[in-house]
């Protein structure tokens, strides 16, 4: 009886660790980077939607040729990714490195994925003629996309900085798992903004 | 990994999966052409603003954050959304 | 990979030093041990002075015009006779940025990371105004040396001297993601660890100007909103911040870490690692 009155408070504990209020995730510089990083793609995001208004029939018939499917795999790749990330991050807390080292190892997966499914994207595109000159759609869309795919693979290599500290340090530094996951989210974030303004508004 | 399952995060990442999946049958073209839709524009556009919401609320753990990241980060997401159906608006 | 050793032995220390002026109590300022940093730090805002008057007042080339001008508007701005002024100063001048570029490189030699930070930044601040500086303003310089040059020619010119000016950030981009990356991992924290990820921004952002090889008109060419003006508003905040933190690092730099107040056997990163 005590036995699993413990398990279920020890499953509370570990769903329930980020909540103490007032708790920091990560170290404020890298909030720093995310707020300004967030800001710089929101100015990005106002210019597209802009432009975008002085010709809107480019812009649809291109958009029109992206593929809504791969957009949506994309999506739920980086979602998924996030996931592990995040149950890897409290993994961490409740100190299960084994757990935490498979949960951040799918992680890198799903991310790994996703610069796969972006060249699998553009390939065809760019052999179809659809380069970046073509018209202002495809210019914004080349831009801004590689810019995230660029935040996709330097956010893999945090990752590959944080896996190998819970792996070779004693006590893994939980601030500095932290720090790598709310980057890994930021990129999530700014991809579910990307896929709803270049794939499915009208 | 039961406990990951029936992890808060786990149906966070399930809703957030469902809104993609919905978000996109909202956007597919069904044979038409596409052309200036303010509805479907705003749908997708607020429901990536939801999402925006709970990745930076859960995921990115700010609802347990100091006031002023809260503010900050809530702030862009609901200013990013403003600003964007306001410029279509406008357009 | 520390490089930069600090070398503590109690009798090279010599007393009554104040550690933020490098100033010994009773000695001329000539005689101060960071001289040669702050001749490099105050070149720099001269520098930016004459830089300025050659491309704003002189030229005009700045803020940048269309790629798509007309002829008559081209031939006009190739043959004005400033240009040649414009010219002069520049060449006379650009030496300055060499000597400013040096006040970063004293300074990440104090952060713990691989001197090859070191060199890959020389090399960005070598190539980044040959190319982006002189080769402009040779290109427009030419229109103003002899008038008669077929309009053609100069039209050519005038795309050479603005892509080479705008297109050239890519060797910007190396130098400055150089010391954004020394500054984020440096343990000696000599600059702040939030300017280090400003410094990404501006270097990320550099790259959105190749777009200025496909885009001739619109927010992506040359004189663009996002190629152009966007990277000047993140741009310019940025190198007077930096400045000013480089100015702090070297107030706060240690008289005994400087190499030249030693002699020479006390140093050992002279005898491998002497840049």
């Amino acid at each position: 009886m005590s036995n699993t009155l413990e398990s279920v408070v020890h499953k509370v504990d570990v769903r329930e660790q980020p909540q103490v209020v007032g708790a920091f995730p990560g170290q404020p510089s890298m909030w720093f980077f995310i707020i300004g990083d967030l800001l710089i793609f929101g100015a990005y995001f106002i210019a597209y939607m802009a432009y975008r208004s002085q010709e809107p029939d480019v812009f649809l018939q291109s958009q029109q040729a992206m593929n809504q499917g791969v957009g949506a795999i994309n999506t739920i790749v980086l979602l998924t990714s996030s996931l592990f990330v995040a149950l890897g991050t409290e993994a961490v807390r409740a100190q299960k490195i084994r757990d935490s080292l498979r949960l951040f190892g799918l992680a890198m997966v799903f991310g790994a994925l996703f610069p796969v499914l972006k060249i699998f994207e553009w390939l065809p595109k760019i052999e179809a003629g659809h380069t970046p000159g073509e018209n202002l759609y495809l210019m914004f869309y080349y831009v801004m996309t590689g810019l995230h795919l660029f935040h996709v693979l330097l956010g893999l290599v945090i990752l590959g900085f944080v896996m190998r500290n819970i792996k070779t340090a004693a006590n893994p530094d939980v601030r500095f798992v932290e720090t790598g996951a709310i980057y890994w989210h930021m990129v999530d974030l700014l991809w579910l903004v990307l896929f709803a303004l270049f794939y499915l508004m009208r | 990994m039961g406990s990951y399952l029936n992890n808060r995060l786990t149906h966070v990442w399930a809703f957030l999966t469902a809104i993609t999946v919905a978000s996109w049958w909202i956007g597919q073209s069904r044979g038409a052409t596409f052309q200036l839709d303010a509805m479907v524009t705003l749908t997708v556009l607020l429901m990536a603003s939801v999402k925006a919401q709970l990745v930076i609320q859960y995921f990115m753990e700010v609802r347990s954050a100091p006031r002023w990241l809260k503010q900050t980060a809530y702030g862009w997401n609901i200013g990013l959304l403003l600003l964007l159906t306001g410029v279509y608006w406008l357009g | 990979m520390s490089d930069s050793v600090s070398v503590d032995a109690p009798g090279i220390k010599a007393p009554g030093i104040k550690a933020s002026s490098g100033v010994r109590q009773g000695e001329p300022w000539y005689k101060n041990k960071k001289l040669d940093q702050y001749l490099c730090f105050w070149s720099v805002p001269i520098f930016y002075t004459l830089f300025g008057l050659v491309f704003v007042p002189l030229s005009w080339m700045m803020p940048p015009r269309s790629p798509d001008s007309s002829m008559a508007e081209i031939v006009a701005f190739m043959q004005s006779e400033n240009l040649l002024f414009a010219c002069v100063i520049l060449i006379l001048s650009v030496g300055l940025a060499a000597v400013g570029n040096a006040v970063y490189m004293t300074q990440m030699r104090r952060m713990t990371v691989s001197p090859a930070f070191r060199f890959a930044f020389m090399a960005g601040s070598i190539t980044g105004p040959v190319v982006g500086c002189l080769f402009p303003m040779f290109c427009f310089g030419l229109g103003a040396f002899r008038p008669d040059y077929d309009p053609e020619i100069l039209a050519m010119l005038y795309d050479f001297g603005y892509l080479s000016f705008i297109g050239c950030l890519g060797c910007f981009c190396l130098m400055w993601s150089m010391l954004g990356l020394s500054i984020l991992l440096d343990k000696n924290n000599i600059l702040p660890k939030w300017l280090g990820y400003y410094t990404v921004w501006q270097f990320v952002t550099e790259l959105f100007a190749a777009t200025v090889w496909i885009a001739k008109t619109g927010p992506f060419a040359w004189d663009g909103l996002l190629a152009f003006w966007f990277n000047m508003v993140l741009y310019v905040p940025w190198q007077i911040i930096v400045y000013f933190y480089i100015y702090k690092a070297i107030q706060n730099q240690p008289e005994h870490e400087l190499p030249n107040v030693l002699p020479v056997k006390a140093q050992p990163m002279l005898q491998g690692n002497a840049l």
